[in-house]
């Protein structure tokens, strides 16, 4: 029996759908509903959405803070963990300098907690060590699109999938990991639009699609530089556009001339009559929309791949108006929000770079203190760093790269160098097991703010329940700890407060207000007093740059490929049951009940050959690990590809994972290395990656 | 059963306050309707509009503890709600109610809640948003043996000077009026012909439902047999899997049930919604699994929303023509889609 149902945002993925929070009359959460008349939603939910309420009230939920003496946790006060955690870091501060600690912030915390992360970073400990996971997401994205358009978002908005006429989507799989959105495009497929899929998986979409090119993994730049080429020699580019709006037309058209769809058939697996049938039905759509994920971002050439996208995008024309763009499906629900509020450790809010001294001055002005100078490290930075012992301090929360970054054995090994490690989360995972001190975070539902989602839309959430415990809001411990090592940098009464603090320094958000979010459904940046209520469309008449830039790209080889004795290509995918390292999802019984904890997917070919059936528990091993989990034949998987979803700890991914990185941005090739896979025995239970490594 | 014509609701939402607890369809401030519990006496109007949630989670819970065991000997939990009115309940969700009374007769725990419910039905007198209650049997008028109490908006009146007939559908109905009185008076007793007119107001509402002939071209090929499994396979690549159809499906009754480890080291047995459209619904410890293909999910689900089989069990469809999950399925397999393509492409 309901008593109130309060309004908010979906916790899951970046396409930020709109969910009910149904709490009885004594405050407790009871389920979830969707709402009917959300702008992008529509009054329906993922099976994630709908399992909200397990994910909030389970019994997991850490409820006060802890502390490590040894192995084991003890609770302590608030007090006390606060005073412990500031007296070690003013400590680490005096003795190894401000470059010695870093802060990991979170895309599932809302903007507001972001932006107290990065301001903390940057006025209390003096550093810019800022980052969080859009690293391992989207960092491809924001350098590539920002280096060829001059903005690294998605260019239109959701609501354009009913306003086009062609649906290109490459390297992602909307149904499964932004299943609203991908249930758009079905839609929008089903009504006559044209879905063409770039993608080695047959996914959803592909099995629906107009024209799915299944390529090895790997090879886009090659794909996308062929398409070029027939789209040039077939002079099927807009001409105007290019003239009008883009640079380097000449030299792209050189750089592709020979890249014929005959020459890249071996690299791309794709026959040349259908990179020909793909490029021209993408140039000569009216309308044309490009949406991307992983398959395009997870890779050594992550920032080109994502170039090669908007190269393709521009010379058509298909950018800047209705129903066109280049579109990242970004995977946290405030992973653009993180992006945006400055937790990257080259920017602080709204892109503004931290070695630009006009901006630095604006920033040492408005917070009153002297800034770091320097960019900071990267999350993979700081784990090397730390490796290195030249960072001694961590403060991380609402992540788990124990489970979701690269090379488990790794990250694990780094955690362990710190002199100090603080998590702060929802409930113990396998990355808050290795913490010092585990502070209880709010949930989403317990918590006001704000999510940025990734069509630019910004949007209040709003808080149902009381925080469970003691638990507390990120920027609410983040204020208290400043406070504690006896800085006054943070300083707000509300979650409002600090929203208007960032609005007046982040030029996109400058004219948003909490009153006009709640108004509007929300406000799409740049949202300013010359688009006061916000911004739908992107580029529609000049770029942050001025002109495009087309820029050259070439193809590079996966780093990892398969041999002898690795003979098989594994790749990472992502189920629609679960979200991330599961610590939400898991808790449902009902989306814990559809797979086996772990699975292996692989073609019936391979699968027969290794003398493996449906289910049998199997043995994956690469350069960096070994894992045990259970098989899942399809022939939705090519023969000599295997793929693994990430979502559990059991059996991590990331034990395989190889961390050869995209040199601009260090996003690590986590969607392609080289395995074996081997039957167990008969009635053998696969083991734990936890049983396996105490078994060592 | 008498009949009685009402000028202010508000005196029978009070009276009813006297011996049940309120609950009623309100908007928030979003402007989604839902039902809520009235705590003031600031009773709010009336709403035509069907809430996006049916009324079957105040029976059938959404999550509840069925049981303790103290490692001993097991302890039925059961609910013992105050009584409560629902009040202005649409035809569907009432004859839905009635499916689920049915399905439910010997479970106590949806027992429990359900005796202490007193259900105040609502006339539709226009039809809803993908709404198709009169081609499956189930309104837009409320079904007498379906409701305690119903309520119809007489057409005709000014709009300053709203009129209801109020009928009597049960004995608890009829027990729950006896002693309302409005200024002292026992309330007026209404004409036989206001039936008529009702009757009239009804059928005219009928009339402007759009055309859904899709529905029973569809029905007919389900029942013989007319819809291929390659047909099913393939609408059931649209399907996610999100749970969303049973959610708000006002007939769907599906739950499991997990055991949980309580501090003082009891084990709570607890019982939840779940879905026949997850491949893990019909999983079995071994892995078999008689549903392990998609098509063969959303086939099982629609039969049991059209088969005549599921007809002669229960007296009717199991589709009371709410068109909730029209609405709700991110896949475009809700029911309107999945009928047209069943009549069209089958």
């Amino acid at each position: 029996m309901v008593d109130d149902l309060i309004s908010t945002i979906c916790p899951y993925c970046g396409v930020g759908c709109g969910i009910n929070l149904k709490v009885n009359e004594l405050g407790q959460l009871k389920s979830v509903e969707p709402q009917s008349n959300h702008p992008i939603s529509q009054g329906k939910l993922c099976d994630k959405g709908w399992s909200t309420a397990y994910a909030v009230t389970n019994k997991n939920r850490l409820t006060q803070p802890l502390k490590r003496i040894k192995n084991e946790f003890f609770p302590i006060s608030w007090d006390e963990a606060l005073s412990t955690i500031a007296v070690e870091l003013n400590q680490i501060l005096d003795d190894s300098g401000p470059k010695s600690i870093g802060i990991i912030s979170s895309a599932r915390a809302t903007n507001e907690d972001n932006y107290a992360a990065q301001k903390f970073t940057r006025t209390v400990l003096k550093s810019n060590n800022i980052d969080h996971c859009a690293r391992i997401c989207h960092s491809p994205t924001v350098a590539g699109l920002k280096q060829s358009l001059g903005s690294g978002a998605m260019t239109n908005s959701a609501s354009e999938i009913f306003d086009t006429d062609l649906i290109m989507v490459f390297g992602a799989d909307p149904t499964e990991n932004h299943s609203i959105l991908g249930g758009h495009i079905m839609q929008a497929h089903l009504k006559g639009c044209e879905l063409v899929v770039v993608d080695p998986r047959k996914t959803r979409l592909a099995k629906l699609a107009n024209i799915h090119l299944q390529l090895n993994l790997g090879s886009n730049i090659a794909l996308v530089n062929a398409m070029l080429h027939v789209i040039i020699k077939e002079k099927w580019y807009d001409e105007n556009f290019i003239n009008e709006r883009c640079n380097g037309f000449k030299y792209l058209a050189q750089h592709v001339a020979q890249l014929t769809p005959v020459s890249v058939e071996a690299i791309t697996g794709l026959k040349a009559v259908d990179i020909y049938q793909a490029a021209k039905h993408y140039s000569q759509a009216k309308r044309a929309m490009i949406f991307y994920g992983m398959g395009i971002t997870q890779y050594m050439s992550g920032t080109n791949n994502v170039i090669s996208l908007a190269n393709l995008a521009l010379i058509c024309g298909h950018i800047g108006k209705n129903g066109t763009g280049v579109n990242p499906l970004r995977g946290q629900n405030n992973v653009q929000g993180a992006c945006d509020m400055g937790c990257l450790p080259n920017v602080y809010p709204g892109y503004q770079s931290v070695i630009d001294t006009n901006i630095q001055t604006k920033f040492s002005n408005a917070w009153q203190c002297d800034l770091d100078p320097l960019e900071g490290l990267t999350s993979m930075g700081m784990t090397k760093a730390a490796l290195a012992g030249d960072l001694h301090a961590l403060i991380l929360f609402g992540e788990d790269p124990v489970v979701t970054d690269p090379d488990q054995n790794h990250v694990k090994a780094s955690l362990k160098k710190l002199d100090l490690f603080v998590v702060a989360e929802l409930s113990m995972t396998e990355t808050a097991k290795l913490a010092d001190i585990i502070l209880p975070a709010a949930s989403f539902a317990e918590k006001d703010g704000t999510f940025t989602n990734c069509e630019r839309r910004v949007q209040l959430v709003n808080q149902a329940l009381e925080p469970l415990g003691v638990a507390m809001g990120d920027w609410q411990w983040l204020q208290a700890l400043a406070k504690k090592m006896g800085s006054d940098q943070l300083n707000w009464k509300t979650s409002e407060d600090v929203f208007n603090e960032m609005t007046s320094l982040n030029p996109s958000y400058e004219a948003m207000t909490y009153q006009k979010l709640a108004k509007n459904h929300g406000l799409q940046w740049p949202c300013n007093n010359e688009n006061p209520t916000g911004t739908r469309l992107l580029h529609a008449n000049t770029f942050p740059i001025g002109k495009a830039r087309l820029i050259s790209v070439n193809h590079t080889d996966i780093d990892e490929p398969t041999d002898d004795e690795y003979p098989l290509s594994l790749t990472t995918n992502r189920l629609h049951f679960h979200y991330g390292c599961g610590s939400m999802t898991r808790n449902s019984p009902l989306l814990e009940r559809e797979t086996p904890p772990g699975i292996l997917f692989i073609n019936p070919e391979n699968a027969n050959t290794l003398n493996i059936a449906h289910l049998d528990a199997i043995g994956v091993k690469s350069r960096r690990g070994y894992i045990e989990t259970r098989a899942i034949i399809t022939g939705d998987v090519p023969i000599g590809l295997v793929s693994m979803p990430y979502h559990f700890k059991e059996a991590p991914s990331n034990q395989l994972t190889n961390t050869a990185q995209d040199p601009v941005t260090k996003m690590p090739e986590l969607k392609a290395c080289a395995v074996s896979v081997i039957p167990l025995p008969k009635g053998v239970e696969p083991k734990s990656i936890q049983q396996l490594l105490e078994g060592d | 059963m008498n009949i009685y014509l009402l000028d202010d609701i508000k005196k029978l939402q009070l009276h009813l306050t006297y011996q049940y607890q309120l609950h009623q369809i309100v908007k928030n401030n979003q402007g989604q309707s839902h039902w809520q519990q009235i705590s003031t006496d600031q009773f709010p109007t009336l709403l035509h509009e069907k809430a996006q949630t049916s009324i079957k989670d105040f029976f059938f819970a959404q999550q509840e503890n069925i049981l303790v065991f103290n490692g001993e000997y097991f302890q039925e939990t059961l609910p013992s709600p105050n009584p409560f009115v629902l009040f202005g309940v649409q035809s569907c969700d009432l004859v839905a109610v009635n499916y689920q009374d049915k399905f439910f007769k010997n479970d106590p725990y949806y027992q429990a809640r359900r005796k202490h419910c007193l259900l105040v039905g609502l006339d539709c007198i226009s039809p809803c948003e993908h709404g198709f209650c009169p081609t499956v049997n189930a309104g837009p008028g409320v079904r007498s043996h379906t409701a305690d109490l119903i309520l119809h908006p007489l057409v005709n009146q000014p709009l300053e000077k709203p009129q209801w007939l109020l009928i009597e559908g049960s004995e608890k109905g009829a027990m729950a009026i006896k002693h309302m009185t409005i200024k002292g008076q026992p309330l007026e007793t209404a004409h036989w012909h206001y039936l008529t007119q009702r009757d009239l107001t009804l059928k005219a509402c009928k009339q402007k439902f759009s055309d859904d002939s899709h529905i029973n071209i569809a029905i007919e090929k389900i029942n013989n047999n007319n819809v291929s499994a390659v047909f099913w396979q393939k609408v059931a690549i649209q399907c996610i899997g999100c749970s969303g159809c049973t959610s708000l499906c006002p007939t769907c009754s599906c739950y499991g049930t997990r055991s949980i480890k309580l501090p003082n080291d009891n084990i709570s047995q607890e019982r939840f919604w779940d879905s026949c459209l997850y491949e893990g619904f019909q999983k079995e410890a071994s892995f078999h699994n008689p549903t392990a293909e998609a098509g063969k999910r959303v086939e099982r689900f629609w039969r049991h929303k059209f088969s005549d089989g599921i007809a002669t069990e229960f007296d009717r469809y199991g589709c009371v023509g709410c068109g909730r999950c029209e609405q709700t399925c991110p896949g475009v397999i809700g029911v309107h889609s999945i009928m047209k393509r069943i009549a069209n492409d089958a």
